[in-house]
């Protein structure tokens, strides 16, 4: 378990499932939250560029909280982060999400359908609240 | 523990334990005299993703063969499952509410769906396959699918 106090930007990962539904809703999470809820304390990093070993990408996430956001049970995004050296402020697992607001059915590939956008909103909200918690330094859990 | 028959198609092993019977939809019933405990096969929990929700027809529901006794919302479908045998439900695994992952990672054991008190299963038998006819049907589905790719 680790616990995250560093005040500073939070690196948002999303999962790269393209053709997937729960892979769509997590990156519109992370859009909703690095351009519309949290702009300035956070950064969306491409899973892909983790998986390619992308030093940039690798050397941000290694220095910096991260909060993963997985589509399916793989949990690539959380384990890329690990592999990358970077902590895990929290996890979100898509289906976790789903079953805690399941009145928000999502649906559709490339474009969700209206429950998809509210779980995607709803699952944003959620990482914009531990996005806080992190930059003030009261910190996050992984796993938790 | 059960046994397991076996066998693997492309990337993908699975099992099929030895002391179930199965209906067509991939029902198991397990015989727990005067009882039977039924849940879903390893081949339509690997099909079906990832479940998020189960609701199963509670306690005291009166069913004959071919209605529906749950449904489960997986990541990809929702499938109603059918009853494979008349009966009275006793009792419902109450652990699906809050772990319903469960028929995901142990299908055959905490997984199940529910228990039935069978009042036609002599007759009900007859039409449930034994694990070797279920695992031969399934493994010929699997394997043209993977031709048909």
């Amino acid at each position: 378990m680790t616990e995250i106090t560093r005040k500073g930007v939070v690196f948002i990962v999303p999962c790269s499932g393209i053709g997937k539904t729960y892979g769509t809703v997590s990156r519109e999470a992370a859009y909703h939250v690095t351009e519309d809820l949290r702009p300035e304390d956070t950064r969306l990093v491409a899973l892909s560029k983790l998986v390619l070993g992308d030093e940039e990408a690798r050397t941000v996430v290694a220095g910096n909280p991260a909060i993963s956001i997985d589509g399916c049970k793989l949990a690539c995004a959380t384990k890329m982060v690990q592999e990358s050296g970077g902590s895990i402020a929290k996890d979100y697992a898509v289906l976790e999400v789903y079953r805690r607001y399941k009145q928000f059915k999502p649906q559709g590939i490339a474009v969700l359908n209206e429950g998809g956008e509210q779980l995607a909103q709803a699952l944003a909200n959620e990482i914009a609240l531990v996005v806080d918690e992190l930059t003030s330094g009261k910190g996050g859990k992984e796993n938790g | 523990m059960s046994d397991y028959l076996e066998f693997r198609v492309d990337k993908f092993v699975f099992k099929v334990a030895v002391d179930c019977l199965y209906s067509e939809e991939g029902v198991w019933v397990k015989l727990e005299e005067p009882y039977v405990r039924i849940g879903i096969s390893d081949y339509l929990q690997q099909r079906s993703g990832d479940v998020a929700f189960v609701e199963v027809k509670p306690v005291d529901t009166v069913l004959v063969v071919g209605e529906e006794v749950a449904v489960i919302e997986t990541i990809k479908v929702n499938i109603s499952l059918t009853a494979p045998v008349t009966g009275k439900v006793i009792d419902v695994n109450p652990a699906l509410g809050t772990s319903p992952e469960a028929i995901n990672f142990d299908p055959y054991g905490a997984g199940w769906l529910v228990i039935i008190e069978a009042t036609e299963w002599d007759t009900n038998l007859k039409q449930l396959m034994t694990p070797q006819a279920y695992c031969a049907k399934i493994k010929r589905e699997a394997e043209q699918e993977v031709k048909d790719k």
